[in-house]
């Protein structure tokens, strides 16, 4: 991305002024002299744009690409021949002939002054700070600064702020970049962070002392330059330079943002964000980031049969006494953060065995219905008019509500809701809270009407997609990765809560759950007969199942994930699972034999490649690609058996009673606590607890 | 040089002996050719205003025609897609200054009636006065001016029937120097923080709220009106080439008769003090040093002092600047040192914080010139003192710590032995 554009010439010095240097630039393009080589860029450009197209490292600060330009660290300025003093790359434009030089005596001399001036109030504290070994101003002092100060004078002390579990700060070593305050009030459209005071008085943080009520505050650490703003949770366990990074998908929710796992002797450190511009450009949502210590935290370690510790051996045989003759009398349901290995496991295990209903919806949803958006998230940046049906992204997917937000500022989209009015962090019209503002909605813009997990849990959900249909192209907004990639695997017949219905009425022998923890417990009580759980954490379900298998979490196992746009990614295991639990996909692959009905696989190699036979969306090939088939037009789809079908709207819209009369409501009332995985989480716990009220939980 | 006529001044009531108000104004001959002003064609104007070689009486000493040439004029295929404002800056921040607050309270007709054509001649129905916070009573005079003269129809909408509409609005600053710094001043009127626009883009394309505005001191603007009604040459008399006009001078400091004073451009600046101030106090001969612009403009001594002509030209070639024109004369008896150390401690409070070198260096700045006057550190320090202020200048958004700088740069230059002696004394 960052090669020349054009190949270095020779500098003309000894060319007269009066004959031009270069030959003509093409349209729209500048010629340019940096340090002396030729290069042609875009008329649009900045100084510090052509440098780094020329490969050319021009130290910054406050810069950021993906925020407005501040142009206040100044560690950026260059010489720019004719400029009466050197100028801030970051934001001044490029220019025909202009010559730039970035290692002149007075550049350099530029860069060591505001080193240095940078430096004299940071307390420089770096052994005893979290940012260390991968900090900006560490590794920019080192390339550009000097190796001591004149500086003899009292350095400046802040107070820290207290804005939360989520960020910890260290306000002395803050060099005022403004990039945490940039973030909050243009990306995450919170406006509760700036500065106050002024001058070597300037201090950033919340006006008045409150916690972040941003679910994407944590992009601030990883936006800060130093050590002012990091990691609550990671804050003093590890050193950079001591972690093991594994690359995964977060798939606690649709948008599948690529991540890195960190871990040290494999135990999970912290989650950071991958930069990919097609999904989360480089934002991650605050679940996604400070909800690993989930993975420690009551964890499943043994198997248990009736609660007491078993070995392996003694659980399957368990297991085996339970499926006897239960053939067509068992029922199976499927949580939400399966990967395509694991749902196609319980899928072909189901089928062996023949279980009467396999679930992997949520409660209430019908089967059939679509479960992806029909375009790429990056295509939102360029839709018109978004309507919102029953979907608040802000909570069910705020990675796409940064692009609807963007949107909405800087293009002039149009954002329609249809659903409880909330918080989206800008203006959108509220059209009602039932279906009948559907009737009234007109637009000439082209709609993209997106649909959240709430709407398809309705007793009408087909008859809202089809009357959203005729408004414009359908977005299903899915709950999770791991419900998106169950219903691509086709291991989702039904929903959760029919099994236990069947459960209940007593037509099921024996109920087999694997991390469903969404059903009530109450109801299953209800039912008589055994359950067996395989999953990773001492749930309320998992203590009323006869027999306990512990499973791998989603990053202790290698699995492929299917995100909302249908991309399907590879979340690589970061750590072992602890003691004696097993990857879910081994625990299948060792039942099917116990059972007597051996899979086809011993590897997961071979696994994977029988996965992508039967579901071609898996193949090996996919993996990090959007589905291409069919294009635009593949999505919405249904899946059925292995082959991806178009969603059928009913052409006409069929008469439901109550269809216009329910009511919307509050679409994730819990952000941080919307999954049973992430109420294991104490971190959540702490962060749900601040969310609304503003109010810092002070940790014991 | 002649003492100036009542005729000459653009500021006759400066000293506030006459009425304030709308009828001792018209009695001086204010509001007269108004409407004739009103329908002239812009672009005369602009002309003139070019050929009177006007330049702002803010500090920058840039060409007031120019600066209203930046803005866009409509032409019947292409009309304005953006409203254009007129924004007057009243933020007298500058220590030293004080001629705006006179004229606000003295003459405020002045001003609005330089708005009123301001407005007109840049395509602007609305102005925005931005006063210093601290100028209460002035803006309340300002105000009740303006209420006078919409009364009169000299304000608001089709004003003396020639079809121009201008409305004036005051804003009351909040204390902050800085927003005299046009991009602060805008983004504070805007209200937001008041810290400077990165540059470009220039107010002249992108200004308050995005649109074309040009932004001028409120002398500048009050000059504009008798400029434009006199012939040329009753401008041009006065000043060298490239520096005509009369202007305000606010001279405090060691003199017998401190005040604001309007006088021909170029007058010799031992002239100025003499004639217009009583002399040094003291005597000439007790002269030390002369700011001859604003606490941001490097000093002069005494020998400067002596031979140099107040105007912009004369003063840049003499390593200062005329500034604000606002003159501090300080006398021998007067600690040079320490007055140079107040006026680091007020930048010290004064900068924005937004960038590197100025939030950090003014601070750095001021606590070397406390330890440094009092001879309190080394001759050492005293280099490095002067090689910091070279870090600090040109090297931010605006020109505040350029201002926070000269001053240093010029009390180093010109009384480094001072330094040096206390140092050697051991403070």
């Amino acid at each position: 991305m960052n090669a020349p554009a054009a190949q270095p010439s020779k500098p003309p010095a000894s060319v007269p002024a009066s004959v031009p240097e270069f030959p003509p630039a093409p349209e729209g393009m500048v010629n340019m002299l940096i340090d002396g080589a030729h290069i042609v860029v875009p008329k649009t450009f900045t100084v510090m744009k052509a440098c780094q197209q020329a490969a050319i490292e021009i130290p910054h600060f406050c810069y950021h690409e993906r925020l407005s330009v501040a142009g206040n660290c100044r560690m950026c300025l260059v010489e720019v021949v004719g400029a009466p003093k050197p100028v801030a790359s970051c934001h001044w434009p490029v220019a025909e002939g202009m010559k730039v030089n970035t290692q002149s005596a007075i550049t350099l001399e530029a860069r060591k002054g505001t080193m240095e001036l940078l430096l004299i109030n940071h307390p420089l504290d770096c052994p005893i700070c979290d940012q260390g070994g991968e900090c900006d101003l560490q590794d920019q002092a080192v390339a550009y600064g000097t190796d001591r100060s004149h500086y003899g004078e009292l350095k400046r002390a802040v107070d820290d702020k207290e804005i939360g579990s989520k960020i910890k700060t260290v306000m002395t070593r803050c060099i005022h970049c403004t990039r945490c305050v940039r973030f909050a009030t243009e990306i995450a459209g919170v406006e509760e962070f700036g500065a106050t005071g002024r001058g070597e008085n300037m201090q950033v943080g919340t006006y008045v002392e409150q916690a972040l009520q941003s679910e994407l505050a944590g992009n601030m650490i990883d936006l800060c330059p130093v050590g002012a703003l990091t990691s609550k949770p990671y804050a003093y366990t590890a050193r950079p330079w001591e972690l093991k990074r594994t690359s995964s998908v977060d798939v606690l929710d649709a948008i599948g943002a690529p991540i890195f796992i960190d871990t040290r002797a494999g135990k999970v450190m912290r989650v950071l964000p991958q930069e990919n511009a097609a999904i989360n450009e480089e934002w991650l949502t605050d679940t996604a980031r400070f909800s690993y210590d989930a993975l420690a935290a009551n964890r499943l370690t043994t198997p248990l049969i009736q609660g007491k510790p078993a070995s392996w051996p003694e659980a399957f045989a368990a297991v085996k006494k339970i499926l006897a003759n239960a053939t067509g009398k068992f029922g199976v349901a499927l949580g939400d953060l399966s990967s395509a290995e694991v749902a196609f496991s319980v899928q072909q295990f189901a089928k062996m065995l023949g279980a009467a209903q396999l679930a992997a919806l949520p409660n209430g949803q019908a089967t059939g219905l679509p479960f992806t958006l029909a375009m790429q998230l990056a295509e939102f940046d360029k839709a018109e008019a978004v309507l919102l049906l029953g979907c608040n992204p802000r909570r069910e997917a705020p990675l796409l509500n940064v692009r609807l937000r963007r949107g909405v500022l800087k293009r002039g989209l149009k954002v329609y809701n249809v659903g409880a009015v909330a918080d989206l962090t800008y203006a959108y019209t509220q059209l009602g809270d039932t279906a009948a503002a559907l009737e009234k909605f007109q637009s000439e813009k082209v709609v993209q009407v997106i649909v959240g997990a709430q709407t398809l849990a309705r007793a009408d959900a087909a008859e809202l997609l089809a009357a959203a249909a005729k408004l414009g192209t359908v977005h299903v907004l899915e709950a999770s990765c791991g419900r998106i990639t169950a219903q691509a695997v086709g291991a989702a017949q039904v929903a959760a809560d029919e099994v236990v219905k069947a459960w209940k009425a007593g037509k099921l022998q024996a109920l087999w759950l694997h991390g469903e923890d969404t059903l009530s417990t109450e109801e299953i009580q209800a039912g008589s007969g055994a359950i067996v759980y395989v999953g990773t954490h001492h749930t309320a379900t998992a203590k009323l199942a006869e027999v306990c298998l512990p499973a791998a979490t989603w990053a202790e196992e290698a699995g492929l994930f299917m995100n909302a746009e249908g991309r399907v990614q590879e979340a690589k295991a970061a750590a072992p699972a602890p003691l004696q639990a097993k990857e879910a996909w081994k625990i299948y692959r060792a039942l099917s034999e116990e059972l007597g009905h051996t899979f086809g696989w011993n590897t997961l190699g071979q696994l994977r490649t029988a996965l992508g036979a039967a579901v071609p969306a898996f193949a090996p090939e996919m993996v990090g690609v959007c589905h291409p088939c069919e294009g635009r037009d593949l999505l919405p789809m249904a899946f059925v058996l292995g082959k991806f079908q178009r969603y059928q709207f009913p052409t006409e819209i069929p008469a439901c009673a109550g269809m216009t009369k329910k009511k919307f409501t509050e679409t994730v009332p819990q952000y941080y606590l919307r999954s049973s995985y992430l109420q294991q989480s104490d971190w959540m716990h702490k962060m749900q607890d601040e969310a609304g009220t503003a109010q810092i939980r002070k940790v014991a | 040089m002649p003492k100036l006529t009542p005729q000459d001044l653009c500021f006759p009531n400066l000293n506030g002996a006459g009425d304030w108000g709308i009828q001792g104004y018209q009695k001086r001959g204010g509001y007269a050719g108004l409407k004739e002003l009103l329908t002239t064609p812009q672009a005369v104007h602009i002309q003139k205003l070019k050929d009177s070689a006007l330049r702002g009486r803010g500090g920058a000493g840039f060409p007031t025609g120019m600066k209203w040439s930046f803005m866009p004029q409509p032409t019947p295929e292409k009309p304005l897609s953006k409203p254009s404002y007129l924004v007057c800056n009243a933020d007298e921040g500058e220590p030293g200054t004080c001629k705006d607050r006179d004229i606000l309270r003295y003459d405020p007709h002045t001003l609005v009636e330089g708005m009123v054509v301001g407005c007109y001649v840049l395509n602007a129905k609305v102005g925005y006065i931005y006063v210093r916070g601290e100028y209460y009573d002035e803006s309340s005079r300002l105000v009740q001016a303006i209420e006078e003269a919409r009364k009169a129809g000299f304000v608001g909408k089709n004003i003396l029937g020639t079809g121009v509409d201008v409305e004036i609005h005051v804003h009351l600053g909040a204390g902050a120097y800085i927003c005299g710094e046009e991009t602060a001043l805008l983004e504070s009127l805007e209200g937001k923080k008041g810290q400077p626009r990165l540059k470009p883009p220039f107010p002249a394309g992108f200004g308050l709220y995005g649109c074309p505005t040009t932004i001028n001191n409120v002398e500048t603007i009050a000059q504009v009106v008798p400029i434009l009604k006199n012939p040329l040459e009753w401008w041009t008399r006065h000043g060298r080439p490239n520096n005509h006009g009369t202007k305000i001078f606010s001279i405090s400091g060691s003199v017998n008769k401190p005040g604001n004073v309007e006088a021909p451009m170029s007058i010799p600046l031992r002239e100025l003090i003499d004639d217009y101030c009583g002399g040094v106090i003291g005597g000439w001969e007790n002269l030390q040093a002369v700011i001859p612009g604003g606490s941001s403009t490097p000093m002069l001594n005494a020998e400067q002092a002596g031979r140099v002509l107040m105007d912009f030209d004369a003063l840049k070639a003499e390593g200062t600047g005329l500034g604000t024109a606002a003159v501090v004369v300080m006398n021998k008896q007067v600690d040079l040192l320490r007055v140079m150390t107040r006026i680091s401690a007020f930048y010290k409070h004064e900068s924005c914080g937004q960038c590197t070198p100025c939030r950090e260096g003014v601070g750095w700045v001021y606590r070397l010139m406390e330890r440094l006057s009092r001879g309190e550190g080394s001759l050492d320090e005293l280099d490095q003192l002067q090689a910091l202020t070279k870090k600090i200048e040109g090297r931010t958004i605006c020109a505040f710590a350029d201002g926070a700088m000269w001053p240093v740069q010029g009390t180093i230059k010109h009384f480094r032995g001072l330094f040096e002696e206390r140092i050697r004394a051991g403070g």
